[in-house]
Order: structure tokens, then C-alpha cells, then sequence
């Protein structure tokens, strides 16, 4: 227990915020000494003595005797924590989960009661409420698992961390302190761990209530570039994702070249975290296929994404319905089918495409027949005249094509300049 | 699930913190990254020299003699089908 709490009154003195986190670390290495250091009658007291004496060694004191209590429930829970996951050969994360809920609102009132301390609750220790938050929500994850695996169907556990982790959110959000030692800079940390809980849950509407509070209070609100690069990278994905799931797509554009742009290279799986979703939302807003040389470094997205792009390429409508039947349960997990689904459309585009420019230039009357050989050729499907008409007129009201259908003669009319927009004919 | 199953074990026994941190970290969200700032330079960001990463979806450069033969072949079909049908 000792160099436990001599590192929380280290941390003070040298104002180390990562030292004063490591402190309630579940990987902090004397944990199992913790967790034997003493019993559950006399916990309360042994931490409470053990804060006090190092706090009467610092001149000026770190903290007063309400600061100190405090900082004792901190510790007890902790220790609460330490003792479920060292004691037993399995870990009963009931209870870890439990310990972790009660210091992590300790740890956040420590901060809330800065104004009856001595010195003040400062911007370094944000580093300790950070670190409560992304092993609450760990800790709340294998205590659901735990309890599924033993026949009950829950989340719940992990619903009462979202809670306790909104309210560490709102003490960021609404800090009224000068910016320089403002709560407000723990804001976009952990708003990322909400919004990996919510999408846990998959509660992307409390995703998007996170983002109306922030909306309403930007006013005080450093800009966004302003805080750590970390910070601001997973804050633009989940934007970009919020946005994808919502159909947004220049939104969501917008958000995750953002993210990809600013992410550290060495950050492989993130990359393609971003990928994942980038991938489908410019193949929508761009009609953009990502070039072999962007998918090279992500095996398993280029053995996903890499066919696509030669069925879209080649007018493939077999092949590009093959791979999204093949891949369906990861894009539907992922939350990228519908929007595969409607790369399809592309892939007709670019064949009705092909049809044009192998009648010859500048050729603007061609045959119905010939959009229906080419459709039951590469769907595999013999489609009848009313149905490549049906996808014809589609295409002409989205605007992929521009020109009309003359039925009494079975012809398609093109338009003679930019029969096919944005596509070079 | 009491603790009364499970016994106290002697220290010996218990778990490396490592394995606590393995535990904890399988996860399908977005990762912790290895540092908190970086620098332009240690991102991917495409500069001077590097291949275009997005393309588009009609260049595609085998629209070549083969899809044009194969389309008439396809066009035959369609006719025979038609022919049968007005027979």
C-alpha cells in the first residue's frame, strides 16, 4: 500500500498526471501487493493513515481533510477492485465492476470538491478521471460477458458505466474555471470513451445527444484543433461513422478524411477502422474506388474491397452480388451493407457505360436489346426489356445517364454531349 | 459464482498484471494510440511522390475488343429468345 499512496503524493509534488493515474491502474504492477497490504475491516483506516502521513510530509499540504477523505474513498474502492481481481483463480468481474463504478465516482467527485481544497483540482489530474473511465468501461464489458455466459442476457452492467461516465462528461463540459486550468480540456477524451460504450450498446442516439450538448456550449469551448491529436483523431471517426449510420455522407466524408489524415501511421488497425467506412461513403459521394496501393497495407479490407472494385470496374453485376452475399455478416456487423448495396448501382452505371462505348463514337441512338444482352450476360440472369428499361429510367432520374427511352421504337436516345456526367463521355 | 468456490490462492498463483492488461483490451472499438501528439510527418498524409489512393470507377482500361465481341455473342441470345417467342 505504501508506494501506492507515496506515488499519489509524488505525483502531486512533480504535478504528473500519468503517475497519479498509474496509481488506480489495473495494470499497475503492485496491485497484488495492494490487494494483500490489508483486510476489509481495516482498510478504511489503514488508507486513511497511510494519505494522512504522506500528506502531513508535503509542505504545503496537498489536500485538507475533506480533500483527504475523498481521496480515501478513492483508495478503499480501489482496493475493492484490487482484491476481486487478485484474490480468487477466477475473476469475479461482478464485483470488479462494482469497485470500479464506485471509485470512478470518487475520482470524479475529487474533482468536483476542488473548491474546498487548498490547492485546486488542476488540469494534470484529468489524467486519473481518464483512466477510471476506459477501465470502467473494460471492467463494465467482461462483467456483462461474464454474466451472458452464464445464461442472462444483459448489458446492464455496462449501461450503469455509460451512466457514471456521462457524469464525468458533463464535469468536463460544464467547468467554469479559467480555460488554462480548465476541466473543459478532459472534454473530447471522454466523450470517445461515451461513444465507444454507446456504440457497445448500440445507443448511436445517446451518440448524437453527446454531440447536440457540445454544440450548445461551444461558445466556451477551446476549438477542436486545440486539443491532443489523439483526442481529435478518434473524435472525427465516430463523427464520421455517427454521420455514415445516419446517411450523411458528405458529412461522414468529411469527418473521416479528417480522421485519416491526422492518424499516426503506426496506428494500423485504426487506419482501418476509418477505411472500413471511408471506403463505401466515397464510393457513394465520389463514385471513388480506393486504388490497390491504399488497400495494399490492410490484407484483410483488400480481401474484402479489392473484388468489389474489379466487379465495379468490370460492370460485374454477378460478381459484385457474390462478394456482398459472401461478406455479408461482416458488413452487416460493420454497418456497411446498405451502402455496399448500393454500390451497385455504380457497377450498372459503368456497364451500361461499356455498352455505349462499344457501339462506336458519338452513337447516341442504341438498341434497349443491347442494354438487356449485356445485363443478362453479366448478372447471369436472363432480364426481360421491362426490366432494363425499369433500370435504365433509374439511372436517367438519378442522373447517372442522361437521355431518354423511346418505347415504340426500343431505342435509347442519349444525350449527345455528357451522356454519361462526370465520366469523361 | 460465491467466493466460497474459489480459494484463496498463494501469491505465487495469481495472475501477471500482463495477463489482467490482455484481458482487458480485446476489443473491436477504436484503439489507444502509441502517443497522444504527433507531428504532420508521422502521419500518412499523401505529399510529394505518392500514388493517388482513390480512383475512379470508369477507368478502367480493358474495355477492349473482348467485351464489344462478346456483346454481339450476348445480342445473338437475345434475338434467338425473341425469334422463339414470336414463333
Amino acid at each position: 500500500m505504501e508506494s501506492l499512496i507515496r506515488a499519489w503524493r509524488l505525483a502531486h509534488g512533480e504535478e504528473n498526471g500519468k503517475l497519479l493515474a498509474s496509481t488506480i491502474s489495473l495494470t499497475n504492477t503492485d496491485l497484488e501487493e495492494f490487494a494483500y497490504s490489508t483486510n476489509s475491516a481495516r482498510v478504511a483506516e489503514d488508507i486513511f493513515r497511510a494519505l494522512e502521513y504522506e500528506n502531513n510530509s508535503t509542505r504545503p499540504k496537498i489536500t485538507n481533510k475533506t480533500g483527504l477523505e475523498a481521496w480515501a474513498e478513492v483508495y478503499v474502492a480501489f482496493w475493492k477492485v484490487a482484491q476481486a481481481l487478485e484474490r480468487y483463480d477466477e475473476v469475479e468481474w461482478g464485483q470488479v465492476f462494482a469497485g470500479m463504478k464506485d471509485m470512478t465516482q470518487y475520482v470524479r467527485f475529487t474533482a468536483v470538491i476542488r473548491g474546498f481544497q487548498n490547492s485546486g483540482w488542476e488540469v494534470w489530474q484529468l489524467e486519473i478521471l481518464y483512466t477510471a473511465c476506459k477501465y470502467l468501461r473494460y471492467v463494465a464489458i467482461r462483467a456483462d460477458e461474464a454474466k451472458r455466459a452464464a445464461g442472462e442476457d444483459t448489458w446492464k452492467q455496462l449501461e450503469e458505466a455509460a451512466r457514471v461516465i456521462n457524469r464525468a462528461f458533463n464535469v468536463c463540459l460544464n467547468d467554469r474555471a479559467e480555460l488554462a486550468q480548465s476541466r473543459k480540456w478532459g472534454t473530447y477524451y471522454i466523450i470517445n470513451i461515451l461513444f465507444k460504450t454507446y456504440f457497445k450498446l448500440n445507443a448511436i442516439t445517446l451518440s448524437k445527444n453527446i454531440l447536440k450538448a457540445l454544440v450548445a456550449n461551444t461558445t466556451e469551448m477551446p476549438d477542436l484543433l486545440s486539443f491532443r491529436t489523439s483526442d481529435v483523431v478518434t473524435f472525427k471517426y465516430y463523427c464520421g461513422v455517427i454521420a455514415f449510420l445516419d446517411e450523411d455522407y458528405f458529412k461522414a466524408e468529411e469527418h473521416l478524411e479528417m480522421a485519416y489524415r491526422l492518424c499516426h501511421k503506426d496506428a494500423q488497425k485504426n487506419k482501418e477502422l476509418i477505411l472500413t467506412y471511408l471506403i463505401p461513403t466515397k464510393l457513394l459521394t465520389r463514385r471513388q474506388l480506393p486504388s490497390a496501393a491504399l488497400l495494399e497495407p490492410y490484407p484483410s479490407l483488400e480481401a474484402v474491397f479489392l473484388p468489389f472494385t474489379k466487379c465495379i470496374k468490370g460492370g460485374d453485376l454477378r460478381g459484385y452480388d457474390e462478394n456482398l452475399a459472401k461478406g455479408e455478416d461482416w458488413f452487416v456487423k460493420k454497418r456497411i451493407f446498405l451502402t455496399l448495396e448500393r454500390g451497385r448501382d455504380i457497377t450498372l452505371r459503368n456497364l451500361f457505360r461499356k455498352v455505349y462505348l462499344s457501339a462506336g463514337d458519338s452513337k447516341t441512338r442504341i438498341p434497349v436489346d443491347h442494354f438487356r444482352a449485356a445485363v443478362s450476360w453479366k448478372s447471369g440472369v436472363d432480364v426481360e426489356t421491362e426490366e432494363v428499361e425499369c433500370f435504365l429510367a433509374n439511372m436517367m432520374y438519378k442522373g447517372y445517364i442522361k437521355g431518354y427511352i423511346s418505347r415504340e421504337r426500343g431505342m435509347v436516345v442519349l444525350s449527345g454531349t455528357n451522356a454519361f456526367p462526370d465520366t469523361g463521355v | 459464482m460465491s467466493s466460497k468456490d474459489s480459494k484463496a490462492p498463494k501469491p505465487e498463483d495469481t495472475k501477471e498484471p500482463k495477463a489482467i492488461k490482455k484481458m482487458l483490451e480485446e476489443d473491436d472499438e477504436f484503439e489507444d494510440f502509441p502517443a497522444e501528439e504527433w507531428e504532420e510527418d508521422e502521419t500518412d498524409v499523401p505529399g510529394g511522390g505518392k500514388p493517388n489512393l482513390w480512383e475512379e470507377s470508369w477507368d478502367d482500361d480493358d474495355l477492349s475488343e473482348d467485351f464489344s465481341k462478346q456483346l454481339k455473342e450476348e445480342l445473338k441470345k437475345v434475338d434467338a429468345q425473341k425469334g422463339e417467342m414470336q414463333r
